[in-house]
């Protein structure tokens, strides 16, 4: 049966909508064209979803993220409300995303390839080609003509070209008066004969015009896109924005989950490759381009993420044994995928190794160089999963812990992620306990994102307000510290001081999430050194890739035991590294053999699988870490402020 | 050919901790009692001697247990009634020591006067145990500790979530601690650090790794404590505590124990069949390093008594 659905946004707007009995008021939203964001994925755990329901009635089939007063007043989880009935709805304003995504500062740190050389690092060429126009006398087809032109002027004896290009063939030659440009990619770059064509263009072209390219990462959260000219090799624009299926599901199990319902993975296809669209017309408005002058692509990014991109679906890669679809995903054109670049550009997506061990990752190794030096090189990825790997040239092993969203600011009463108005610093008083706090955009502060949490922790940890297991200590003289239900908390901001009006505060909730992500964490590093015989000790490099190690205090990380006690010399800050190895796999060919060669080297330890994980999370699970030995300069810390 | 038997060196040492406060040390006990020290694995005689006996101790109540078994109160009878009585039968049925586990109906008042009661009717060194609710635990137990100042007491349950008051009232009166986790090596550690954190000296500590009745995780609880040990012994300082194990609760609480009627008939007799699994799991922790075993029973006392003589003298 057939209701009416009124839908009100928050800007008074209004849409009706027609839909059957049954139907869940977030898909009649969406049917509508309106969006309500649904970050755990419709799963009906974090209630962000909440609408208004303020005539007719909707079956709710689960408001556990809805206070009872809510409920009265007419709150419903869209994604778990049922429509039964006519209804008129109120969507309240959707949540934000901003955040400064500071490109244009990581593009300082790329520098080309010294001895870049298109001729001698690329498998992609143009060339100019001059034919003698059709006659009567000579009866030679366009395809014929061209192929014969590139065998006599260029010695490509064999080359091949998509339908798609045929059909625009006899068009481009005609316009272009029998004088083109030709981009080709050779199959390899030691037979230099045989290639197949990617774009045709109607004119002459000087040998130092540009020729786009694009390296690409897409996160779970960020997709970024670097305009590359290869015939200088030089990194031309970059440009990143919010991977669009967000809305989706804020992390890559709810994306799965998403995606295995009904029209779940075409959506998470078609909004990720949006994000690419765009971010490609953005960078090449910067360069007076256009998109289609994309000739290749090289995509790095979680295994997830690459089965969502190919619409493979992903739903094993969540459930034990962890097993992906595909580790080496083939070649594909721009055109099947739906991207606007040149129709025949190729999309290269690199390989990954495992479910959570992906082609991030192995792009991560190239960037950070680990895999050629004899440094045994520790390189962490931290995200919502964070991926480790240990090694050096003669071997590689790698492993993810399940740190979970805790520092991104999920699971935590007042976590918010990296956007206006979190608190992303925090120094605590040792005699006062009064914060003095940093927000991101400079206003009032609305919650505290991950590097906040990370840098209360240790803050409160130094000043006693947290003993060495997490409790909040109560005694202290200072009214920031009071009793819950649920043990102590300790307020950062006073409602008044706030721009929603209410206190910031962390609890021992909060801090149980914390210490358990970073023990995770830790423990990851402690099983991956102890299965080589090893110890944390004997790592001559930490690399730290991700915006993570941007924007994070590594002495406070170290303080609270996220990171390993070591000298500062010894860790290295490489940023979004799955981006940069996507840049060197896509400026030089050699560089992405290379990356199979890590993804088939890395050895992979899945630690479920490993009974003495437990014991080194359990160990891990303290502040620093019950092992106080490996911590020698937090000790020093801990004695110093003691004898203050 | 005589063999050779292997010895095996260790560098490390459990701590001796004594408690029970003598006339001599300011306190009204008839001795005190010292256990740890041990400096390799337990009853290795001939690598090192165990240098303290270890020590049964007996669980007696402030008020009257509605929840024990029969079998108990059958032997126990009207002693149960009130802790002075039934601290006098536990001496007089040969324990070396008392724990008086308080209850949620006391007040301060009412724990305070069962412990007094329970000093003036037994010389025995004690050990008070709050009714394990943490409020409670610290109101109870803060008033016990600043009316026994002096005597030494053992003072618990301290968790890693409650630790701090307890710890507190014990450093300002002459007190040691109970240190309890839920059989995790590392639990055990951390919650050793949180205590000699605020300051109590670390010879002031006894660590409860608590354990399963036979049957009911007794194997994990005997693999924690043995590898407690074997930490302590390599010189990890932060489990070189003695330990203590509350076997009777554990074991009194098994359906094999607790039921009479109803089960197979193969279980055989009730009552020796109850008192076999308090001595079982007793043994079986002793052998893993614990240095004080609680009680129920008086039966279950003298077996495990004539166990731990011959453990000694072997």
């Amino acid at each position: 049966m057939n209701h009416t659905i009124t839908f009100t946004t928050s800007d008074g707007k209004t849409v009706t909508a027609s839909a059957l009995t049954g139907t869940l008021v977030s898909d009649a939203a969406q049917q509508a064209g309106i969006e309500i964001t649904q970050p755990c994925g419709g799963q009906g755990r974090c209630g962000r979803c909440a609408i208004q329901i303020t005539g007719g009635n909707v079956r709710r089939r689960s408001t556990l993220r809805l206070s009872q007063e809510a409920v009265e007043q007419g709150y419903a989880l869209a994604c778990q409300s049922v429509i039964e009935g006519d209804a008129s709805i109120l969507v309240p304003e959707q949540e934000k995303i901003e955040r400064n995504l500071t490109t244009d500062r990581v593009a300082a740190e790329v520098s080309v390839p010294s001895g870049y050389d298109i001729n001698w690092s690329q498998t992609v060429r143009r060339v100019n080609v001059r034919m003698n126009e059709p006659s009567m006398d000579d009866q030679t087809d366009d395809w014929a003509r061209l192929q014969t032109a590139l065998r006599v002027q260029h010695k490509l004896e064999t080359v091949e070209a998509s339908i798609s290009l045929l059909r625009r063939l006899g068009q481009v030659l005609r316009d272009g008066n029998w004088e083109v440009n030709v981009i080709y990619e050779l199959k390899n770059l030691d037979n230099h004969s045989a290639a197949h064509i990617i774009d045709v263009r109607p004119s002459i072209c000087d040998e130092d015009e540009p020729i786009y390219a694009a390296a690409i990462d897409i996160g779970t959260t960020t997709v970024s896109l670097w305009l590359v000219d290869l015939v200088t090799g030089q990194v031309k624009a970059q440009v990143a924005e919010y991977n669009d299926q967000i809305v989706r599901g804020e992390d890559v199990i709810s994306r799965i989950i998403y995606a295995s319902k009904h029209g779940g993975s075409d959506d998470l296809q078609h909004r990720v490759v949006g994000t690419i669209n765009k971010l490609g017309e953005t960078a090449c408005k910067r360069l007076k381009t256009r998109p289609d002058q994309i000739v290749k692509a090289i995509i790095a990014g979680n295994s997830t993420m690459i089965h969502l991109l190919l619409g493979i679906p992903a739903a094993s890669i969540r459930l034990a044994p962890f097993i992906t679809a595909v580790n080496h995903p083939p070649l594909m054109a721009a055109r099947e995928m739906g991207l606007h670049f040149c129709p025949d550009a190729v999309v290269d997506c690199l390989p990954g190794v495992a479910s959570y061990v992906g082609a991030d990752i192995t792009a991560g190794v190239l960037s950070n160089g680990m895999d050629d030096t004899d440094e045994i090189t520790l390189f962490i990825d931290v995200g919502t999963n964070g991926e480790i790997v240990l090694g050096n040239r003669d071997w590689l092993m790698t492993c993810a812990c399940s740190a979970g969203p805790a520092f991104e600011g999920a699971g935590v009463k007042d976590g918010m992620r990296a956007t206006t108005g979190a608190i992303e610093e925090v120094w605590i008083n040792g005699d006062t306990y009064e914060p003095s706090i940093r927000v991101i955009g400079g206003s009032k502060p609305r919650g505290v994102c991950g590097s906040g949490l990370i840098s209360l922790i240790a803050e409160m940890f130094l000043t006693g307000i947290l003993d060495k297991a997490g409790n909040v200590n109560l005694s202290l003289p200072t009214k920031r510290v009071r009793a819950t239900d649920q043990g102590g908390e300790y307020v950062i901001a006073w409602a008044d001081e706030t721009s929603h009006g209410h206190d910031i505060a962390i609890t021992r909730v909060d801090v149980d999430n914390l210490l358990r992500a970073k023990a995770a964490i830790y423990a990851g590093f402690t099983i991956l050194a102890e299965q080589v015989g090893m110890t944390l000790a004997d790592v001559e490099t930490m690399v730290i890739g991700g915006s993570f190690g941007k924007y994070v205090n590594v002495e406070k990380a170290m303080q609270i035991g996220l990171l390993p006690d070591m000298p500062w010399d010894k860790f290295k800050f490489l940023g979004n590294t799955s981006v940069k190895g996507a840049y060197f796999a896509l400026v030089d060919t050699r560089q992405r053999e290379r990356i199979s060669e890590i993804a088939s080297r890395m050895t992979y330890l899945e630690l479920s699988a490993d009974n003495t994980f437990y014991d080194a999370f359990t160990s891990a699970l303290f502040l620093p870490h019950t092992d106080m030995d490996k911590f020698p300069t937090v000790a020093e810390a801990l004695l110093s402020k003691e004898k203050r | 050919m005589p063999v050779e038997i292997p010895k095996d060196k260790w560098t490390g040492k459990v701590r001796e901790v004594s408690f029970g406060a003598t006339a001599a040390d300011g306190g009204t006990r008839s001795k005190s009692i010292v256990v740890g020290g041990d400096t390799t694995l337990p009853y290795m005689q001939f690598e090192a001697p165990t240098p303290h006996t270890p020590v049964i101790a007996v669980e007696i109540k402030s008020r009257r247990p509605e929840d024990w078994s029969t079998l108990l109160e059958e032997t126990w009878g009207d002693a149960m009634n009130d802790p002075a009585s039934w601290a006098k039968a536990a001496e007089a049925a040969g324990a070396d020591a008392l724990v008086l586990w308080l209850t949620l109906a006391d007040t301060p008042e009412d724990a305070v006067k069962a412990t007094k009661a329970v000093l003036a009717a037994s010389a025995l060194p004690l050990m008070v145990f709050g009714p394990g609710q943490v409020e409670k635990d610290n109101e109870l137990l803060v008033a016990v500790s600043e009316a026994a100042k002096g005597e030494k007491l053992v003072l618990g349950i301290c968790e890693d979530k409650n630790y701090r008051t307890i710890v507190a009232t014990a450093m300002a009166n002459g007190h040691l601690v109970s240190a309890r986790t839920p059989m995790d090596v590392n639990l055990a550690k951390q919650l050793n650090i949180l205590i000699t954190d605020m300051g109590l000296p670390a010879n002031r500590i006894i660590m409860d790794p608590t354990t399963g009745a036979l049957g009911y995780g007794i194997e994990y609880g005997y693999s924690v404590m043995e590898r407690l040990r074997l930490a302590s012994l390599q010189g990890d300082g932060m489990t070189q505590f003695p330990m203590m194990v509350t076997v009777g609760f554990e074991a009194w609480k098994a359906k094999e124990s607790k039921v009479g009627t109803g089960v197979p008939e193969a279980w055989g007799d009730w009552k020796a069949r109850a008192i076999h699994w308090e001595t079982l799991t007793t043994t079986a922790l002793l052998e893993s390093g614990a240095s004080i075993v609680v009680l129920r029973h008086p039966e279950s006392m003298k077996r495990i008594r004539a166990a731990i003589n011959e453990l000694m003298a072997a």
